[in-house]
C-alpha cells in the first residue's frame, strides 16, 4: 500500500498516554476516504430509488416504485400462471373424478407433498408409513374406510375414535382369555373362551361379527397384523381392552383423534390430501 | 515507573477480579452454547426437561456470552485502560466494587431465571423487569465512576480508547432502559409498553446496538489501547479514528430495521436500515484499518507475539463480518439469509472471531501485567489460537453451508409450481451441519478451557506476593 509506506515518518499529534501511546497525523488510506464518500453517495441513491422519508401522509414513493407488497405479488403470480390451468379445473371437480384425471392427479400429488408432510406427517409419518399409536396410512388397511369420499370426509371432520374402558365389566381372567383370543386371531386361530366372551360382552358391536372391524364405528381389523396400538402384545392388547380408546373420565386411556381440518385448510387444499393419501398405496 | 507505584497508583484488584470472571465466563458461556447446538442436532439432549429445553437454554447461552463474558471483559479493559491512559486512580473504588458484584448479582439472577422459564422474550433483553432495572443501575455504576475518572484525569487530551468505551456506555444506557420499558404485573411477568411492529422494532434497535455498540464499539476500545499497547507503536492514523468514531455513533442506530425487512414494518424504514447498513462498511473497516496498519513496519512481530496474533486475527474477522452483515441486510440477500442459519453463522464470526479473539489478546495481555509474570505455558497459548481459529472456521463454514441449502430449499419448486421440499426435509438435511456446528463450537470451548487453565497456573506461579515485589517482564 503507497499510501503508508512512510507511516511511522508522520510526525504524531504531540500527545503522549500511559508512556507509549501516541498518534500519527497520518491521512487516512485514499481508497478509504474515496469509499467512505462513495458510501455517502450510496445512501443519497437508494433514498431516492426506493420509498424512504417518512412524510404527514405515508412516505417518499421512490423513483423504482418498489415496495415490498408488489415485490411479493410478482413472486405469487411467477407460480400462480404455472398452477392457474390446475387449479381452475380442480375447483369443480370432485375427489373421485381429479383421481380418474390421470395428468391432474399427477398435479396434485406434486402439489400436495409438502401440504401432507407439513401438516399430516408429524402423525402419520413420512409418506404415509405410520408412526407409533398413528395409522399407517400407505396400506389397504382402513379404520373408517379408504374410498376417496371417506378420506376427503375424514380430513374435513376430523375423528374421534371411541371405546368403553371394561376395567369394571371384565374380571382378570376375562380379560387374559380377551387378550389371548384376539392375539390368536390374528395369527388365523382363535381361543375358545375368549371367543365366548368377545360376543357376550358386545365387541362384535364394533369389531365385526367376523372380528374383521365395522368401518361405521371405526373398530379395528383384528384378523391381520396391523396393530393400531402397537405392539400387539397381549400385555397391550389387556391395556386397550382396560382403558378403551377416549374412554371419558379414565386418564390412562388411549388417545385416538384425527384432528378436523375444515378450518385450516381450503376445500381444494383437502381435496388434494384426499387425493394424495388415496394414492399413497392403499386407497379403495 | 516502578511497578510498585503503578500498583498503588492504580486500581488493579478490580481489573483482576473482572478479568479472572472473563475467562471463566467465557468457559461457561461457550460451553452452555456448545450444549445448546447438540441439542439442535440430537434433540433426546433435552432429556424432556423444561430446564434444559433448547428455548431456555439458548438465552441462558446468550445472555452468559455476551453479558457475564462481554460484560466482565469490557468492564476489566475499560477500567484497566481509563486509568492508565488518564493517570489516574478510578474515581471511585467502591464504585467499582459495587460495579463488580452488581453484575454477578445479575449474572447469578440470570442462570437462576432463564431455566425456570421466566422471559421477556425479546432477544438479547430476555430477563425481566427487576433483572432489568438492576442492570439499568449497575450499567449507569459502571459509566458513572468511568466519566468521573475521565474528568479527573491527569492528561490534556482524551484518549481514542476512551471516545469508544464511552459511546458505547452512553448508547447501551438509553438503548437497554427503553427497550426494557414494561409493564410489570408480577414479580417476574411484564408486559413491553410498546406493541406489534413497533415493539418489534424498538427490539431490533436494541438487539442491533447491542452487537453495534456493545460488541463493536466496546470492543473496538480494547483494540484502541491494546494493539497500540502491545505492539508498542503509534496508531496509524488520528483523522481515521475521528471519522470512523463519528460515522460508527451516527450511523449503527438506523440499522435494526434490517432485521425486519419483509414484514409489517413499512418499507421505508427497511430502505433506511439496509441503505445506512451499505454504507457502514468502509466505516467499520476503518477500525480494522487504523489497527492493522498500527502494525506496519512491525508484522514481524506476529511470529512471536501470542498476544498480537489474537488481536490481529480478530481485526481479519472483524473486517469479515462488517462485510457479510450489510450485504446481507440488502432486501433481495436478505430474503435468501433471513430466518436461516446464515443468520447465525455470521452472528458467530463476529462473536467467536472479532469479540472473542480481541477480548482473548487483551486478557493474556492483562494477566501477564497485572500479575506481573510471563503465562505458565505459552505453548497452551498458540493452543487456545488454534482450537479457537479452527472452530471459528468450522462453526462458519457448517452455518453458511446450511443456511444457505436451507433457504434454496425452503424456496425451491418444480414444473407444476410445487414446492419441493417439506419443512422437515429441509430439517433433516441441515443435519450433518448441526453436528459439524457442534464439534467447531465445542473445539472452541475447549480452547477456553486451556485459557482458563493456563491463567489460573500463570496466577498459582506467580504466587502469594507479587503483586509488590516483582519487577514487570516488559516494560
Amino acid at each position: 500500500m503507497s499510501d503508508n509506506k512512510n507511516s511511522t515518518d508522520a510526525p504524531d499529534t504531540g500527545h503522549v498516554w500511559d508512556d507509549n501511546l501516541r498518534e500519527l497525523t497520518n491521512q487516512p488510506p485514499r481508497w478509504w476516504i474515496i469509499t467512505f464518500y462513495l458510501g455517502a453517495v450510496f445512501i443519497i441513491g437508494y433514498l431516492v430509488l426506493y420509498p424512504s422519508i417518512p412524510l404527514v401522509n405515508g412516505s417518499t414513493k421512490g423513483v423504482l416504485g418498489w415496495t415490498q407488497m408488489k415485490r411479493l405479488q410478482a413472486s405469487v403470480e411467477e407460480l400462480d400462471a404455472i398452477r392457474k390451468p390446475f387449479e381452475d379445473k380442480l375447483k369443480g371437480m370432485s375427489a373421485q373424478a381429479v383421481l380418474d384425471d390421470r395428468e391432474l392427479s399427477n398435479y396434485v400429488v406434486r402439489s400436495a407433498k409438502v401440504l401432507f408432510g407439513d401438516r399430516c406427517a408429524a402423525c402419520h409419518g413420512t409418506g404415509g408409513a405410520g408412526n407409533p399409536g398413528y395409522p399407517i396410512l400407505a396400506d389397504d388397511d382402513w379404520l373408517y374406510g379408504g374410498n376417496i369420499d371417506t378420506i376427503q370426509q375424514t380430513i374435513t371432520n376430523g375423528r374421534t375414535g371411541l371405546m368403553p374402558a371394561f376395567k369394571d365389566n371384565v374380571s382378570e381372567q376375562e380379560l387374559d382369555d380377551l387378550a389371548k383370543h384376539i392375539l390368536a386371531l390374528s395369527q388365523g386361530s382363535e381361543h375358545a373362551a375368549g371367543k365366548e366372551l368377545y360376543n357376550s360382552k358386545g365387541c362384535f358391536g364394533c369389531h365385526g361379527m367376523e372380528a374383521k372391524g365395522v368401518e361405521m364405528m371405526g373398530g379395528a381389523n383384528f384378523t391381520d397384523t396391523i396393530w393400531r396400538f402397537a405392539p400387539g402384545t397381549e400385555e397391550s392388547i389387556k391395556y386397550t381392552i382396560t382403558n378403551g380408546v377416549n374412554a371419558p373420565g379414565n386418564d390412562a386411556t388411549r388417545i385416538a383423534i384425527m384432528p378436523v381440518f375444515k378450518e385450516q385448510l381450503t376445500e381444494t387444499e383437502i381435496k388434494k390430501l384426499a387425493v394424495y393419501v388415496h394414492k399413497l398405496g392403499g386407497g379403495q | 515507573m516502578a511497578s510498585t507505584d503503578l500498583e498503588q497508583k492504580y486500581n488493579f484488584e478490580i481489573v483482576r477480579w473482572f478479568s479472572v470472571a472473563s475467562v471463566i465466563y467465557l468457559v461457561v458461556g461457550t460451553f452452555v452454547g456448545a450444549y445448546a447446538a447438540a441439542e439442535l442436532a440430537w434433540p433426546a439432549l433435552n432429556f424432556d426437561s423444561p430446564y434444559l429445553s433448547f428455548g431456555r437454554i439458548r438465552p441462558l447461552h446468550t445472555n452468559a456470552v455476551i453479558f457475564a463474558f462481554g460484560g466482565c471483559v469490557l468492564m476489566a479493559t475499560a477500567f484497566y485502560s481509563v486509568q492508565r491512559t488518564c493517570g489516574v486512580r478510578l474515581w471511585s473504588d467502591k464504585m467499582a466494587w459495587f460495579t463488580f458484584w452488581g453484575w454477578n448479582l445479575i449474572i447469578v439472577l440470570a442462570v437462576i431465571t432463564l431455566p425456570l422459564g421466566f422471559t421477556q422474550g425479546k432477544e438479547y433483553a430476555e430477563l425481566e423487569w427487576p433483572i432489568d432495572i438492576l442492570i439499568a443501575i449497575v450499567w449507569i455504576s459502571y459509566t458513572f465512576n468511568f466519566i468521573m475518572t475521565i474528568a479527573t484525569r491527569k492528561s490534556s487530551h482524551i484518549y481514542v480508547s476512551n471516545w469508544f468505551f464511552l459511546g458505547m456506555m452512553v448508547m447501551i444506557t438509553y438503548l437497554h432502559v427503553v427497550n426494557s420499558l414494561a409493564i410489570p404485573v408480577e414479580l417476574f411477568k411484564s408486559y413491553s409498553i410498546f406493541s406489534s411492529v413497533q415493539d418489534a422494532m424498538i427490539q431490533w434497535w436494541w438487539g442491533h446496538n447491542a452487537v453495534g455498540f456493545y460488541l463493536t464499539a466496546g470492543f473496538l476500545g480494547i483494540m484502541y489501547y491494546f494493539v497500540p499497547k502491545q505492539a508498542d507503536r503509534p496508531i496509524f492514523s488520528y483523522r481515521l479514528s475521528v471519522l470512523h468514531f463519528w460515522s460508527l455513533m451516527f450511523g449503527y442506530v438506523w440499522l435494526g430495521s434490517h432485521h425486519l425487512h419483509y414484514t409489517a414494518l413499512p418499507d421505508w424504514a427497511g430502505s433506511l436500515g439496509a441503505a445506512i447498513s451499505i454504507a457502514m462498511i468502509v466505516p467499520s473497516w476503518g477500525g480494522a484499518v487504523n489497527g492493522m496498519l498500527t502494525l506496519s513496519g512491525a508484522w514481524d512481530k506476529l511470529r512471536t507475539d501470542y498476544v498480537l496474533r489474537f488481536l490481529i486475527i480478530s481485526l481479519a474477522f472483524y473486517a469479515m463480518s462488517t462485510f457479510e452483515g450489510p450485504i446481507m441486510s440488502i432486501r433481495v440477500v436478505n430474503a435468501l439469509s433471513h430466518y436461516t442459519d446464515w443468520t447465525i453463522g455470521h452472528v458467530h464470526s463476529g462473536a467467536l472471531g472479532w469479540v472473542g479473539m480481541v477480548a482473548a489478546g487483551a486478557l493474556y495481555h492483562l494477566v501477564t501485567r497485572l500479575w506481573k509474570t510471563e503465562m505458565y505455558s505459552v505453548k497452551l497459548v498458540n493452543m487456545h489460537f488454534w482450537m479457537a481459529t479452527i472452530g471459528i472456521v468450522i462453526y462458519i463454514v457448517a452455518m453458511w453451508i446450511s443456511g444457505i441449502m436451507q433457504a434454496l430449499m425452503w424456496r425451491d419448486y418444480d414444473e407444476f409450481g410445487a414446492l419441493t421440499y417439506t419443512f422437515a426435509e429441509s430439517v433433516a438435511a441441515m443435519h450433518p451441519y448441526y453436528v459439524m456446528r457442534f464439534v467447531g463450537g465445542f473445539i472452541y470451548s475447549l480452547g477456553g478451557l486451556v485459557m482458563l487453565y493456563n491463567v489460573i497456573m500463570t496466577i498459582r506461579q506467580a504466587g502469594t506476593e507479587p503483586r509488590i515485589s516483582a519487577e514487570p517482564v516488559k516494560a
